[in-house]
């Protein structure tokens, strides 16, 4: 009866580990393409992550523009935030990062990464501020009937059950559906070539007549956006704050390291590993230690494999 | 087609060139040589855009090149081969061809424009879906060549194609650029070290030293100075 119930949670562990960690992924891939084009390391990523899920909230709950769509409602309003917040992130870059970023940094000592970090960290103050003036701090969710409930598949071993959060598998899906298509636009396209060529050999770009500096803003907002629909998607089951970027930037980074810097779909299985992690460390751990448990495996795998996980860190991005 | 006039540039205090004037002429082909640090990839990078330039002026077809920025060049129809290649390292040779066709000129005639690489160099069609990371030195600045051939380009500046080659490679590279010029009657501006080669090739020289010119002319008048045989060619008492 005891390995019933063991099985039973370890199965149900694996499950909501790769739902989840299919959530993860996309935000990770965001971050990844940020850092794997632009060469910037973006300690804001975690706060355009909040600023999606509460592009979704207000869509669907606060103004309720999107409430007329019932249940698919949370969903559509996560895939919109994309757009709003590739918005944002396309001015903020204009202002703010390219200042110290890009061509106007390459060649120069440090490659621009002390002006980055000062810059990314203070935007994730403003934002993280910002959003308490605006917002408010009483906590918010995108709650749907879905989010209470579950589908139940019998694995046909005893009574034994798998639990499917439906709110969850569907955000789990769109995840998905985001990364494939934010992939094939990246392999397949002239835009993504353009941007991987930028990403390779900016001054050989720029003789190919590629706007370096536009580059690096569409990979911004991309890479933004993504992560905001990540964002929209965790706001359909978990309820967040302003300052919700804190605990997801933690898990970004964790993933774009395991998967190794720079390569998109190592940045995904990353994500996908983390989720893992999490959910089977909830077995046996008390909640507030997870979040120590993702750092635990992520130390060991940097101090086992540097290259990160998945493929080598001059990977295509 | 391509007017340079009194071109001075300058690295923080370091002067890279002095009052440079050349003249290209459309289907002519130009080199310009001068040894280590002289200036000329610095003179490339001020017509391509990337280094700014002091004093003086560009005009290409009749348009005032320095009101434009750097990643308008190759649209107007100037394709730039840099020194060691430059290659994208991470994509494919198709993917490395594709985006030398990035200008509109050069998405027109895409598949004719790829036909023609394919018969200069056919090793590039043979290794289409290789990293082009993974390719000889050789290779690599054929690769380098066929991408600024795939814009559609009126004006191919070439910056020392034969650096780092084996002389068969080298001579290999000469020829396929002479071909180009020959039979396409592409414009040509090459920037060399290999004096003897690149003055076989051309129109008319010119000699930069310094970050000046020292000296220009046709090939014959080159070919028969005293300071260009001595210091260049290795012909006379001293040592080159
Ligand atoms: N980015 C740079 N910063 C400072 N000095 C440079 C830079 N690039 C070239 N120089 C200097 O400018 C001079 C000309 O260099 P370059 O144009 O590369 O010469 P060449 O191509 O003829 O060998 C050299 O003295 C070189 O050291
Ligand atoms: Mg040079």
């Amino acid at each position: 009866m005891d390995a019933q119930i063991l099985l039973e949670n370890a199965l149900n562990a694996c499950v909501a580990g790769l739902v989840i960690g299919c959530i993860y992924g996309l935000m990770c891939v965001g971050l990844s393409l940020i850092f794997g084009i632009m060469r910037v390391v973006n300690f804001a990523q975690g706060d355009l992550l909040m600023l999606g899920a509460y592009a979704a909230f207000y869509l669907v709950a606060g103004w309720g523009l999107l409430a007329f769509l019932g249940l698919a409602g949370p969903f559509a309003a996560a895939v919109l935030a994309g757009p709003i917040v590739f918005a944002g992130a396309w001015l903020i870059h204009r202002w703010l990062v390219s200042q110290v970023s890009g061509l106007r940094t390459a060649g120069s000592l440090d490659e621009g990464h002390f002006g980055q970090l000062i810059v990314t960290l203070g935007l994730a103050l403003i934002l993280q501020n910002g959003g308490l003036i605006l917002f408010g701090s009483t906590p918010r969710a995108v709650r749907t009937p879905l989010s209470a409930s579950a589908w139940l598949v019998e694995v046909g071993i005893g009574d034994t059950t798998i639990f499917l959060n439906k709110a969850r598998v569907i955000a789990c899906l769109v995840a998905i559906v985001v990364v494939v298509g934010l992939w094939l636009l990246l392999d397949r396209t002239r835009l993504g070539r353009a941007l991987r060529a930028a990403a390779d050999n900016p001054t050989a770009a720029t003789y190919m007549g590629i706007n370096v500096d536009r580059a690096h803003r569409i990979a911004f907002a991309l890479g933004s956006a993504v992560t905001a629909i990540a964002g929209g998607l965790v706001a359909s089951y978990l309820s967040f704050t302003p300052f919700m970027g804190l605990d997801f930037v933690v898990i970004m980074y964790a993933g774009v390291v395991l998967g190794g810097m720079g390569s998109l779909l190592g940045a995904f299985w990353g994500g996908v590993t983390i989720g893992f992690v999490q959910q089977f460390s909830a077995l046996a751990l008390p909640p507030q230690l997870q979040n120590a448990a993702i750092f635990v495996v992520f130390l060991l795998i940097i101090i086992l494999r540097p290259q990160g996980l998945f493929g080598r860190s001059a990977d295509r991005a | 087609m391509l007017e340079v006039t009194g071109l001075s540039v300058a690295y923080g205090g370091l002067r890279a060139l002095s009052d440079v004037s050349l003249a290209v002429g459309e289907g002519q082909f130009i080199t310009v040589v001068g040894p280590n640090g002289a200036g000329k990839s610095t003179l490339f990078k001020t017509i391509s855009g990337i280094v700014p330039p002091q004093g003086g002026g560009i005009r290409f077809c009749g348009e005032d090149l320095l009101a434009r920025p750097a990643s308008d060049r190759a649209h107007l129809g100037i394709a730039h081969v840099p020194e060691g290649r430059q290659v994208f390292k991470s994509l494919t040779v198709r993917e490395n061809i594709e985006m030398g066709a990035f200008p509109e000129a050069g998405r027109r005639h895409y598949a004719r424009t790829l036909e023609r690489i394919h018969a200069l160099f056919p090793i590039l069609e043979q290794r289409h879906a290789q990293l082009a990371g993974t390719l000889s030195g050789g290779e690599q600045q054929m690769l380098a060549i066929a991408r600024g051939l795939a814009s559609g380009p009126r004006l191919l500046m070439l910056d020392e194609p034969s650096m780092g080659l084996a002389p068969a490679v080298a001579d290999m590279i000469f020829d396929r650029i002479s071909q180009i010029h020959r039979e396409d009657g592409l414009t040509i501006l090459l920037v060399e070290q290999r004096v003897a080669e690149a003055l076989e090739l051309c129109d008319r020289g010119y000699v930069l030293e310094t970050g000046r010119i020292v000296l220009d002319g046709p090939y014959q008048t080159l070919m028969n100075d005293d300071r260009v045989r001595r210091s260049y060619l290795g012909i006379g008492d001293e040592e080159s």
